[in-house]
């Protein structure tokens, strides 16, 4: 080997990790998917079109973020879609019902998100239950909350615009599409997770607590309190992308966000973060949310049954999954 | 002059019913490897867990340069300067090398940001380069690379490293040739040695009576929560130890099987 050759290897090495980087596959997918709806379909790529995709995508993608650093470290949250469902009902039923403004209904609602987070994180890190089985149950109670304080009936709309209505749903135009302000949250907040998972000392934390929570606890590392933390995250990022999607309809349904938890979770998985814990990545969870928003609209576009559209869903899930497990294998091999 | 950097006081500490640790006292010098012999339930990870601050001791004193201390939590033990390492759990596979060694002390900027503070990458990187190369490992190992993608040996090297680096008086390495490979044990033993020449001082924990051999200066044998003896290696041999160790006069075994 030439001396030459030996100095090209770092950049030559970094390119073919980032290539056969688990984010870059998903992204890759993407843009085949991307294309082939395009293909399919002309009005795929119509402004209408992307503007839909673009307010539906925010709402489940901010729970996404939540998830990707809580998966990193190690556990998860099942009970994201019941918490979506509950804090707007709890926000709006305090407005309708009750003499308080919407600021402080607002608050009322992302305070019980807070709690429900650390009820789930103080049982997890304190009692050792394991978090599927704390948030399984935790889906139940707070599904049960929304259905039992609403009767089970959607509230009456509520359509009165102000200062925290803009400011979670408020909607403004760019030529012919049409935006709303939960983009800019999705952005502002993905920047965010992107800096603490990549750049910051908390992130170091994350990922080590996930992939070995004796050496990090070992090397000091609060891992509880870090855990307990990051449910507490999760849930109010779960409340606060309900809230968005109720003012958005003006209206909230105790049923709404059912299913989201699997949803969310899938996009993650499929951006590339372990399950396992260790391993995270929000640009792979950003591709994973646009993925699973554009193949269920896309899918719905070309004209596949409406009854029949998760199987493909699930499908294309699959063979995500199999391509990442195959990618780290080649990887492992090397 | 021989320096005293760790001894401990009649530690007490049981679990129940169970005494874990009836008595404990010994002192640790500076520039020594000890080794810490015992079969399985002697008492000998309580009494590192007691050393290494996982829990509190019911009874008994600690003293680090002879300075009387209380140790209630890891943190407390790193701060006092003494670096335990675990088999297979002192480091995170899918974090980097750099990443691993500065783990819980990871240099910032910003510093008033707390957990929130961005890493030093630049300072993170060059750190971790400078301490590869000053252990000699820094041929083979890129400090940007995974953990995952090391062996044992590496591993348990990059950990020892990692416990030099923090200048600790007291490395505690339990059960560091586990699982490990000849070639790999014995880089580890050699690093052991290079270690205890750089001024730090060694507890080693480990089953293998030929390892403790070639690298410690003294033998400590706990039976049953208790010391039972200690010795320095020059005065003993290995058939004596191993029947301290049982409880049984192995030397009079093998007679017994040699004249039949």
């Amino acid at each position: 080997m030439t001396i030459a050759a030996e100095e090209e290897m770092p950049g030559a090495k970094r390119r073919s990790s980032l290539i056969r980087s688990p984010q870059f596959s998903s992204l890759i997918i993407l843009i085949v998917l991307l294309a082939v709806f395009a293909i399919a379909d002309a009005n795929f790529l119509s402004p209408l079109n992307i503007s839909n995709m673009m307010a539906f995508l925010p709402e489940l993608g901010i729970i996404a973020l939540g998830m990707t650093l809580l998966l990193t470290a190690g556990e998860f949250d099942l009970s994201v879609g019941a918490v979506f469902g509950l804090a707007p009902v709890v926000v709006m039923l305090l407005v309708q019902n009750g003499e308080v403004s919407i600021g402080v209904a607002l608050l009322a609602g992302l305070i019980l998100c807070v709690a429900i987070g650390a009820i789930n994180g103080l049982i997890v890190t304190k009692i050792g239950i394991s978090s599927f089985l704390v948030t399984l149950s935790m889906l139940l109670v707070v599904r049960g909350a929304a259905l039992y304080i609403t009767q089970g009936f959607p509230l009456k709309s509520w359509d009165q615009p102000g200062f925290f209505v803009t400011l979670l749903a408020g909607s403004f135009n760019i030529g012919s599409f049409r935006f709303y302000t939960s983009l800019w949250w999705f952005v502002g907040l993905s920047l965010l997770a992107i800096y603490i998972l990549r750049y910051a000392k908390l992130g170091n934390w994350i990922s080590a607590i996930g992939s070995n929570r004796n050496a990090a606890v070992a090397r000091g590392v609060p891992a509880d309190a870090v855990k307990i933390w990051l449910f507490i995250l999760t849930s109010v990022l779960a409340g606060l992308a309900g809230m968005i999607s109720a003012f958005r309809i003006s209206a909230a349904s105790p049923v709404a966000g059912t299913g989201y938890e699997l949803e969310v979770i899938a996009m993650v998985v499929v951006g590339g973060t372990a399950l396992t814990g260790g391993r995270g990545t929000i640009l792979g969870t950003i591709v994973g949310a646009l993925m699973l928003r554009a193949i269920r609209n896309g899918i719905v576009l070309i004209g596949v049954p409406g009854l029949a559209y998760n199987i493909f869903v699930g499908v294309i899930i699959l063979a995500m999954l199999i391509l990442h497990a195959l990618l780290q294998k080649n990887a492992a091999r090397s | 002059m021989v320096q005293e950097v760790l001894r401990l006081q009649n530690l007490q500490k049981s679990f129940g019913s169970v005494r874990a640790l009836k008595s404990a006292s010994f002192t640790l010098n500076e520039g020594e490897v000890v080794a810490l012999l015992g079969d399985n339930g002697a008492g000998k990870s309580t009494l590192i867990k007691a050393i290494s601050g996982v829990f509190p001791v019911d009874r008994g004193d600690i003293y680090v340069r002879g300075q009387k201390v209380s140790i209630r939590s890891t943190r407390d033990a790193m701060d006092l300067g003494i670096e335990t390492i675990h088999q297979d759990t002192s480091l995170a596979a899918d974090l980097s090398i750099a990443r691993n060694l500065f783990l819980g002390r990871e240099p910032v900027n910003l510093k008033w940001l707390g957990v929130f503070a961005p890493l030093a990458l630049a300072k993170l990187r060059n750190a971790a380069s400078a301490l590869l190369k000053r252990v000699g490992i820094s041929k083979k190992l890129d400090a940007d690379a995974l953990v995952s993608t090391l062996s044992g040996g590496e591993r348990q090297s990059i950990a020892i490293s990692r416990a030099m680096q923090f200048a600790a008086k007291v490395i505690i390495l339990d059960e560091p040739t586990n699982n490990l490979g000849v070639e790999e044990t014995h880089g580890v033993l050699r690093f052991v040695k290079e270690v205890r020449d750089a001024g730090h001082s060694v507890l080693l924990i480990t089953h293998n009576i030929h390892h403790v051999f070639q690298v410690a200066d003294r033998i400590i044998v706990m039976r049953r929560g208790e010391i039972v003896a200690e010795q320095t290696v020059a005065d003993t041999d290995l058939l004596t130890v191993e029947s301290i160790i049982t409880g049984a006069d192995m030397s009079a075994l093998l007679r017994e099987t040699r004249t039949k």
